[in-house]
């Protein structure tokens, strides 16, 4: 059973292998997107290696559900309506959406995403030890 | 040897074009996965005559519309292999006939076994490939996506979607090394051109400039070129390999 340190570390290593960035770049607040440089095809990466690394299956959508952004029933004029909201936040428990909800533009989401709310994904599939 | 040290898998592998490029791969130091879906014999055949080759052939079955048999498949490959450089989607059939009297099954198993079958390797491929920020996808399309023959909607339909397919997903993985090219073979000398060129006949070789069908071979040539390094700078290419069939005019 890992540690949430452990957790951390190994998350940092899929990153670094994905994005190809330094290891200090990944501390728990950087957001994937904006400070790691994330994009639609690196989520695909990452979680293949959090899978192999890991030993679990993560079904596509879950870590990043692209498909509420992209469904016109909860974005209207680049912005993700309230019910898109809540469905976001229903889908990512793991993650603080408040500031995103406050004015919850579609492009900026990505920057919502940090290496701290991965490893509270990873932590939901995981038994994890203090 | 482009492929020493290298591995590949090619669905369709018992024969034809695939057979050819089972052939070319291991000829060239590649270890092949060779995929057959029902003739257990002529893939127990191919595999025996290249017992010499420099690259080691195994057969193995598979449907290739079970996108979950093409997970495991590929999963044990890579498992084994710990590296997974070559794709060849060259599994494929024809049911010919006239739209007025397609059947809904001619129609589907045409679409779920050429178009969908290259999905299912392409998407379990994807990972592995990606991952290893390495590998080519060859996909075997036709020159009947872009130049139409009556009674081939259901064909040229599956074969428009490799195109399609083809293009996007080179898009996709370009950034991760991975490139993804079609071999477009027009007239070649396989079980399944079969009966068009039984119906056509000699008049089919007056139509194409080099005036002669092709051979597997050829198309297992352009195919091994696009797997290779000597191809490192082509992504998201449809190579038409036709004997000028078309150049079109006259």
């Amino acid at each position: 059973m890992p540690t949430k340190e452990e957790v951390f570390e190994k998350i940092q290593v899929a990153l670094i292998d994905a994005l190809g960035v330094d290891d200090d770049e990944v501390t728990p607040e950087a957001t994937l997107v904006g400070d790691l440089g994330a994009e639609s095809i690196d989520f695909l990466d990452i979680v293949f290696r959090l899978e192999k690394t890991f030993d679990i299956k993560i079904p596509r959508g879950e870590l990043f559900p692209e498909d509420i952004l992209t469904d016109s029933t909860y974005v209207q004029d680049g912005r993700v309506t309230a019910e898109g909201v809540e469905e976001l936040k229903k889908r990512m428990p793991f993650a603080n959406l408040d500031a995103f909800a406050e004015n919850p533009v579609v492009q900026d989401f990505g920057n919502v995403l940090t290496v701290s709310d991965m490893c509270g994904f990873i932590e939901t599939k995981v038994e994890v030890t203090e | 040897m482009r492929f020493e040290g290298k591995t590949a898998l090619v669905t369709g592998g018992s024969r034809g074009i695939g057979r050819a490029c089972v052939a070319r791969l291991a000829a060239e130091g590649a270890e092949v996965a060779l995929v057959y879906h029902s003739n257990q014999e002529a893939a127990e055949a191919v595999a025996a005559e290249l017992a010499d080759a420099p690259g080691k052939v195994r057969i193995f079955q598979a449907d290739v519309r079970d996108s979950k048999r093409a997970h495991e498949l590929v999963d044990q490959l890579f498992d084994e292999w710990e590296h997974f450089d070559v794709l060849v989607n060259s599994a494929g059939i024809v049911k010919d006939g006239l739209m007025g009297g397609m059947t809904g099954d001619q129609w589907q198993d045409v679409l779920d076994t050429n178009l969908g079958g290259t999905y299912n390797y392409c998407h379990a491929v994807t990972q592995p490939m990606m991952m290893k920020r390495a590998g080519s996808i060859v996909n075997i399309s036709s020159t009947a996506a872009e130049f139409a023959s009556r009674g081939q909607t259901n064909y040229a339909a599956s074969k428009g979607g490799i195109n399609g397919l083809t293009r996007a997903l080179a898009k996709e993985l370009a950034a991760r090394k991975v490139r993804v090219n079609a071999v477009a073979p027009g007239m070649i000398d396989t079980d399944m051109s079969q009966v068009v060129r039984g119906v056509a006949g000699d008049q089919l070789k007056k139509v194409i400039p080099l005036k002669r069908i092709g051979k597997p071979e050829e198309i297992a040539a352009a195919v091994a070129f696009l797997a290779s390094d000597d191809a490192s700078y082509l992504t998201g290419q449809i190579l038409r390999v036709d004997g000028g069939l078309s150049l079109g005019g006259y």
